[in-house]
């Protein structure tokens, strides 16, 4: 007879599946004799006998044997637990059966180990009987689905003041930067300007190229349905310029500083790193804090400037390669759409966005407490609300600029 | 102790390092089965990285590791044959103590549900933890931590285990209590234990026989019962090292 394997059947399967695969049959087919307790029953005493072997891998049929001993104990007043049949017992096959006698002995003790020919076995089932004696029992800190909602919801006014209380001890450290310059880490920044702005221009750059395009084909096929191709550039200008230049920049820097910058400062915290500046008498606000977010404040809008200029060409090429514009006539159009205020009235929020970025992060990576699983929250909660916070500014800017009529 | 049985390791003219930096060579030594063994040397002199080769984290320049008769540990192959306690203890930060300890079991063995949870509470009230199952690595003290570390590296009833540095950082009752706890594994469970260490009295404590490594030397300097190395050993290191003197110094308290 051919048996038919499907292609994925002549794999080996992944090792850790062979290796449970074979505790398991050894579990359930032990080589020399299965494994019971044997239960022998003279008037009211009574004598139990493990058989086989009481270990780690063989835990499941031990746990079954022992839970297969039969009821009908009550009434005995004295169980001998002999030991002399056993293969071989390691710890786990010694806490089975120590929990085994701790339940027989709830009505008083009545068992007993008869331990002549295997004292290990005996010692080792006593010490962890004594051990269960010494404890304390656990104290439960299971929550229930109310409970739960309402820590989350009576947590809520504290984050609210702790952001309220970063934002103002900020504020209240500024002038220490004039009257102590000290207490700022300048030496970090150039590294700070490198890490954020230089390492970061590839990134932000080809982002706001590709947007450029996106707007170039969105007017031409737009604005095309009324004949106004020429208003392409002009679209451009405005709509990258404006908004989407340093929204696109600053939300790139969010995703890629934010991160860094929460887990480095939250490693640094989990690390006692923090508490180490503190105990040297530095502010971490001042010493940490401050020259990020002075890099960020000074590469931002460098690096949505440039993003702008790469986004004017992703327009012409996009509106040359469909339209029959060419470039030079767009180059015309471009310059003349561009005024002050299209430039400037994009360029004056990059810094308010970068700062914004820069004290969620580092606030988040302060606020971190715990291990390696806080630092991986902190940092997704940084860049979750770097991200939307960078909108929302953006967005108030926006209504700031239509009220004004800028 | 049986001498004519093999050995329960055995490191033959080990060689460690990386790229062309040569840590330790000629490394030869063999650590009885039951017995406690202790991997001496100042800071730095390369303790914690020869533990790294013995349990199968790096693999050596040259020369021979063997665990049990089969070879070097494979990482990733089989049922782990060892436990390790790091330094830190190394609990997984986002479990609590019982999902750390239940999770070499329910990934090795086919143990699952009520046995589970009493061999992991056993375990803890082996080392002292019995009511601290629920809490996290973050809300218990470092020595705590290294017990729990203990508790985790016996879930699967390993006959061998390593310990990195266990009294570094605790006061001087953690540190007997837990030289207790190594004492207790060993004598009443026959567990193999290789401890690395600088802690004399530990030493004193626990350890049968040792081996003292020296960083200019890049080797073992010498080999035995640390009492007896203590009292006969006349190699200036190991005499400095063992009666606590540095060459030139006065052994009293400044003033």
């Amino acid at each position: 007879m051919y048996q038919r394997f499907s292609r994925d059947s002549w794999r080996d399967p992944p090792i850790r599946q062979i290796s449970v695969g074979i505790a398991a049959a050894a579990a359930r087919k032990s080589p020399l004799m299965t494994i019971t307790v044997r239960t022998e029953r003279e008037g009211d005493r009574a004598r139990l006998v493990p058989v086989g072997t009481f270990d780690v891998t063989h835990a499941p049929a031990v746990a079954q044997a022992v839970a297969q001993v039969p009821p009908d104990l009550e009434g005995c007043r004295s169980i001998d637990l002999d030991l002399t049949h056993l293969d071989r017992i390691d710890g786990a096959g010694a806490v089975l059966l120590a929990r085994f006698l701790d339940r027989l002995d709830v009505d008083g003790d009545r068992t007993r180990i008869v331990a002549d020919r295997n004292p290990e076995a005996a010692r080792l089932i006593t010490l962890y009987r004594q051990k269960r004696a010494e404890s304390a029992p656990a104290p439960t800190r299971a929550m229930g689905l109310l409970a739960t909602i309402g820590a989350v919801a009576a947590d809520l006014p504290a984050r609210v003041t702790d952001t309220l209380d970063f934002t103002g001890r900020c504020i209240a450290a500024l002038p220490k930067i004039v009257t102590s310059p000290r207490s700022v880490d300048w030496h970090s920044l150039p590294r700070l300007v490198q890490e954020i702005g230089a390492d970061a221009l590839p990134v932000t750059s080809s982002a706001n190229l590709l947007v450029g395009v996106i707007i170039g084909f969105l007017g031409v096929s737009q604005l095309g349905r009324f004949g106004a191709v020429v208003y392409v550039p002009e679209l451009v200008v405005v709509a990258h310029f404006r908004e989407l230049g340093p929204l696109v920049t600053a939300i790139v820097v969010a995703g890629r500083s934010g991160a860094g910058l929460a887990s480095e400062i939250a490693t640094m915290k989990v690390s006692e790193e923090i508490d180490a500046l503190r105990s040297m008498k530095f502010d971490p606000l001042l010493w940490l804090v401050v020259p990020r977010c002075l890099a960020l404040v000074l590469v931002v809008p460098l690096l949505t400037w440039v993003g702008d200029a790469l986004a004017l060409l992703g327009g012409l090429l996009a509106t040359v390669a469909i339209t029959d514009l060419t470039p030079r006539a767009y180059t015309l159009a471009t310059i003349d759409a561009i005024t002050a205020s299209h430039f400037f009235g994009g360029l004056v929020k990059s810094p308010f966005l970068a700062l914004a970025i820069g004290l969620i992060a580092c606030a988040q990576g302060l606020a971190t407490q715990g291990g390696a699983a806080a630092v991986g929250a902190r940092t997704t909660t940084a860049v979750v609300l770097a991200i939307f916070g960078v909108i929302v500014i953006n967005s108030l800017f926006t209504l700031l600029y239509v009220a004004v009529g800028v | 102790m049986m001498p004519a049985s093999r050995p329960h390791i055995i490191v033959e003219d080990l060689r460690i390092g990386w790229g062309t930096r040569v840590l330790m060579e000629h490394v030869t030594f063999g650590i009885e089965r039951g017995t406690t063994f202790a991997i001496l040397g100042g800071s730095g002199c390369g303790k914690s990285s020869l533990l790294r080769y013995l349990i199968g984290l790096e693999q050596p320049m040259a020369g021979r590791i063997d665990i049990d008769g089969v070879g070097q540990p494979h990482l990733y192959q089989g049922m782990p044959a060892f436990g390790v306690l790091f330094q830190s203890g190394a609990l997984f930060s986002s479990m609590t103590l019982a999902e750390n300890l239940a999770l070499p079991l329910t990934t090795w063995t086919p143990i699952r549900g009520a046995t589970v949870r009493d061999l992991v509470q056993a375990k803890l009230e082996l080392v002292g933890l019995g009511p601290f199952a629920e809490h996290l690595p973050g809300e218990i003290s470092g020595g705590m931590k290294k017990r729990a570390g203990i508790a985790r590296a016996m879930m699967l009833e390993p006959d061998l285990l390593f310990f990195d540095e266990p009294s570094a950082g605790l006061d001087p009752i953690s540190a007997v209590e837990l030289d207790e706890l190594i004492n207790t594994l060993s004598r009443d469970l026959g567990i193999t234990i290789v401890i690395v260490t600088h802690e004399l009295p530990s030493i004193f404590l626990v350890a049968h026989d040792c081996i003292v490594l020296d960083k200019i030397a890049k080797g073992i300097v010498a080999q035995g019962d640390p009492r007896a190395l203590r009292e006969e050993s006349t190699i200036p290191f190991v005499h400095n090292f063992f009666t606590r003197s540095s060459p030139g110094a006065s052994a009293s308290p400044g003033r």
